[in-house]
């Protein structure tokens, strides 16, 4: 009983802060809020949901908000192991670099977002910079769809790859040096070992990884909202940013409700099919050392 | 690896860690002549005006220093003083209670948090909390309850049992046996914690950006995102980038300072998590 009333005002907030907001929208999106109602809220039934279903945009943004997630996190998981097994090395100034290293993920986004305009500038930034030293023409990175969808997924690599190889460099210090002594000395070249002894050890952590990056790539915000604004003609919109669009900008209270909510079914299933995943693949070969 | 090879890696990782901060601190010292005359550029040109624009501002840039200072520090207090008594009884309980519990707690850990803000605007609408510098503390705390209680309760289940049992024996009360025996032992646990919930605090943007408005109030995030949009500051970004430099040294001495801490802190919710 003490143990429950020593929780409580943490799980108090919990509710207040995590599961009143959902509620809240699942009434919401029941609702016409808007500037045609007056901003008061007036029961319309499913029209909301019928409203998301046939939405063009919503459904352009969740393609859009996937497709930079998975690429992004792709990239993040190939050098974040690269940096990973390079600071996993025993060399003089590792704790420094380290450190460092893991600047571009405790800056706050909109920091580096701005930062990120800048060097995409055209004409004046530094790369286009460097192209017109080279002779070539300038790149319009944050005005041609293509171009701005590479300078946010560039960007948030640069951003959270020093998160991905801190966790994965955690699960690289699990693993026995012998087991690598072993495998050397029966012939075993250090690409092999990597494929038969890190990775399948380091399995673990990179489901970690996966489920923390997806989570907060799918939800990203602050960094698009900065660096293009969703732009070029929403292009580049993630389904976070189009709700927010929905609420602060269209003041379509209820419809922003019913999008948040609707990316957030989106996002279940999206969990449910991950963990169905790792059940599958992890269950007969799980190696502990 | 031969030692060369890894000294060429670990300069091109610090490249591409430090080169954009670089590029900024560069950008910050030019005049928007310089700047115009191409990128890189060493000769002449160079200027500290564009620091004198940015901290002569109405309200100055300090200000959002000091303010998001304000709200990560009182953050991080309250999730500690919550995270804390919800972990340790979550380590001292088995069963279905600490499974459900765990495991709410590492999906709410997960989750997108910006999703929540339109709902969390109305609360803020509804007990006048809007503009409110302190009350941000309420929602950031919440955000970060379960990864701080998650990460406390792995190191409070580290703690041998038998300390609390002889504590107990000697008629310890419970605020006592916490306070004596149990968190002396946490200090690096409770550390690590803190600092990622400040991190998180001091960074956050879209709730504080819909939950205030007038701008001697912003915090460093989006104060950042309102001097991108507003046309007060024009193209070249001089003072842009003074801007970013003097919002990144805080956060750049912090790491350095509490580095090994920083790191722990996230390892470990590897581990635990």
């Amino acid at each position: 009983m003490s143990a429950l009333l020593l929780m409580a005002p943490a799980l108090l907030l919990l509710l207040v802060v995590f599961v009143w907001p959902l509620l809240d929208y699942a009434w919401l999106s029941l609702q016409a809020q808007s500037v045609f109602t007056g901003l008061e809220a007036v029961p319309v039934g499913t029209l909301n949901w019928q409203r998301l279903l046939v939405d063009g945009r919503f459904w352009q943004d969740a393609w859009q908000t996937l497709r930079f997630a998975a690429v992004s996190v792709a990239l993040e998981l190939v050098a974040g192991l690269a940096i990973a097994l390079l600071l996993h090395q025993r060399w003089r100034g590792r704790g420094v670099v380290r450190g460092l290293a893991l600047l571009p993920w405790a800056l706050p986004t909109t920091v580096m977002a701005l930062g990120w305009r800048w060097i995409f500038n055209d004409p004046y930034g530094p790369i286009n910079g460097l192209l017109q030293l080279l002779g070539l023409a300038t790149l319009p990175f944050l005005a041609a769809p293509e171009l701005a969808w590479l300078a946010t997924v560039v960007a948030d690599v640069w951003k959270t790859t020093p998160f991905v190889a801190l966790l994965l460099l955690a699960g690289l210090q699990m693993i026995p040096d012998d087991l690598y002594e072993a495998f050397a000395l029966e012939g075993g070249t250090p690409w092999q070992g990597l494929w038969r002894i890190t990775l399948p050890l380091l399995r673990p952590y990179i489901f970690i990884v996966l489920l923390f990056r997806l989570a907060q790539a799918l939800g990203v915000f602050d960094l698009i909202a900065v660096l293009t604004g969703g732009g070029p003609a929403s292009s580049t919109e993630s389904l976070a940013l189009y709700a927010y669009l929905n609420a602060m900008r269209f003041l379509d209270f209820g419809y922003s409700a019913t999008v948040m909510l609707g990316m957030f079914l989106l996002l279940l299933a999206g969990a449910g099919g991950l963990l169905l995943w790792r059940r599958q693949t992890d269950a007969p070969q799980e190696v502990r050392p | 690896m031969k030692a060369g090879t890894r000294t060429g890696l670990v300069a091109l990782l610090l490249l591409w860690s430090l080169g954009p901060m670089l590029w900024q601190l560069y950008t910050s010292l030019r005049t928007p002549e310089a700047l115009l005359a191409g990128a890189g550029g060493l000769a002449g040109g160079w200027t500290l005006a564009n620091y004198g624009a940015v901290l002569g501002s109405d309200p100055p840039f300090w200000r959002y220093l000091l303010n998001s200072t304000v709200v990560g520090a009182l953050s991080t207090l309250l999730t500690l003083a919550l995270a804390i008594p919800c972990a340790y009884a979550l380590s001292r309980r088995g069963g279905l209670l600490r499974l459900l519990v765990g495991g709410g707690l590492l999906a709410a850990a997960v989750f997108p948090y910006v999703l929540l803000f339109l709902a969390l605007l109305q609360v803020a609408r509804q007990l006048g909390l809007a503009n409110n510098l302190l009350a941000l503390c309420l929602p950031y705390a919440g955000l970060q309850l379960p990864l701080a209680v998650l990460l406390l309760q792995a190191a409070f289940a580290e703690l041998p049992p038998e300390l609390e049992e002889s504590a107990l024996l000697e008629g310890f009360s419970l605020w006592q046996r916490l306070r004596w025996i149990l968190l002396p032992l946490m200090g690096p646990a409770v550390v690590s914690t803190g600092l990622l919930v400040f991190l998180f605090s001091w960074n956050e943007f879209p709730i504080a950006l819909t939950w205030i408005s007038r701008s001697e109030l912003l915090t460093l995030a989006p104060a950042m995102a309102r001097i991108a949009g507003s046309s007060v500051y024009t193209v070249p970004y001089g003072a842009f980038a003074a801007a970013t430099v003097l919002g990144s040294v805080p956060l750049l001495a912090l790491l350095l300072l509490f580095q090994r801490q920083i790191v722990a802190g996230l390892t470990q919710g590897a581990i635990k998590g």
